[in-house]
């Protein structure tokens, strides 16, 4: 395996672009038949946590008329929050603020920590985004029916369908809704996998290609430069994406257009 | 791109749990392979519900936009 990959890895270099993704237990836990080892993936987390806590605490230390670059961030961040929810749920939807906005900036923190080189992208794992796809999905079906009762089932029965139609279209509805989950999770996961694999296949090719000289190196080193900036505005826009479509659920639960 | 990816996973996340679906159904009461018959074809048009329901939602999303900007 070793010789295979500098075979084919020019310059000696064993190019693998999915060792990125790869999990390493840091500090090994064991709960009865649980592995809950404290992973590098873990540890990314609680960077990502910190770096919003660490923000938000010293964003508002100063509490200034005319807001410093800090203070500018943390109250842009909240306004495009708050106006998110006003925009898509309605007044109704601030109660549910402090969720949305703390899904935005964790899954924010998540993927732009992952853009810093030797770092570890928390979000590029299906299980992770999975988790926060599946508990929006509770909370937001529990809410639905804790606001309208058993009336919530009509969600799946739309407005003007003759009855004979209905055991044909209420198993339709009920699997679209059934999807939320599954596309939520797998767009954030896909497109932030996608992409640092993306990245790193590129920066193979500077190595391989580098060895034939300077020129053909600095192709792609040109199209990386373009492409990690790319990776930025992904990293920023499916958070909001991911942000956005908590408020649309959201907005079905309290609402039932 | 983003908008592309969007409708794509929609369709795709429909199949899939429609499938899904069907699969657990036929194993809990051993009919293989009907309901996953079934079922697949009911998680498809679910797909291609949400990807109709996404398309209008960014149409009208970008419809206010545009609004906004004109009033703004």
């Amino acid at each position: 395996m070793a010789t295979e990959n500098a075979e084919h890895g020019g310059g000696g270099f064993a190019i693998d672009p999915m060792h990125q993704f790869e999990i390493k237990t840091l500090f090994p836990m064991q709960f009865g038949n649980i592995d809950a080892s404290f992973t590098n993936s873990s540890l990314f987390m609680v960077i990502a946590t910190a770096a919003v806590i660490g923000l938000m605490l010293t964003g508002i230390n100063r509490r200034a008329m005319v807001p410093g670059r800090l203070q500018s961030i943390v109250e842009l961040s909240y306004e495009f929050i708050a106006n998110m929810l006003r925009d898509n749920v309605g007044s109704a939807g601030l109660r549910f603020f402090p969720f949305v906005f703390t899904l935005f900036m964790f899954v924010l923190a998540c993927n732009l920590l992952g853009m810093i080189p030797y770092s570890f992208t928390v979000t590029s794992h299906i299980i992770v985004t999975f988790a926060l796809a599946f508990f929006i999905f509770i909370g937001v079906t529990i809410l639905g029916f804790a606001v309208h009762g058993l009336g919530f089932m009509k969600f799946f029965v739309p407005h003007g369908v003759p009855a004979y139609l209905l055991p044909l279209v209420v198993p339709i509805e009920v699997v679209s809704y059934l999807t939320r989950p599954i596309s939520l999770s797998v767009r954030l996961f896909a497109n932030m996998m996608a992409g640092h694999t993306v990245l790193k296949v590129f920066a193979g090719f500077v190595i391989a290609l580098g060895a034939f000289g300077v020129a053909p190196g600095i192709v792609p080193l040109v199209f990386m430069v373009g492409l990690t900036g790319l990776e930025v505005l992904v990293a920023a826009l499916q958070a909001y994406v991911f942000a956005i479509l908590t408020c649309i659920y959201l907005n079905d639960a309290l609402h039932m257009h | 791109m983003g908008i592309a990816f969007r409708l794509v996973t929609e369709l795709v996340a429909g199949v899939f749990v429609g499938a899904a679906i069907g699969w657990v159904l036929d194993s809990w009461l051993g009919t293989r392979p009907w309901f996953l018959l079934v079922f697949f074809f009911i998680g498809a048009a679910a797909g291609i519900l949400n990807v109709y329901r996404a398309a209008r939602q960014i149409a009208a999303s970008a419809e206010r936009d545009a609004d906004g900007d004109q009033q703004g």
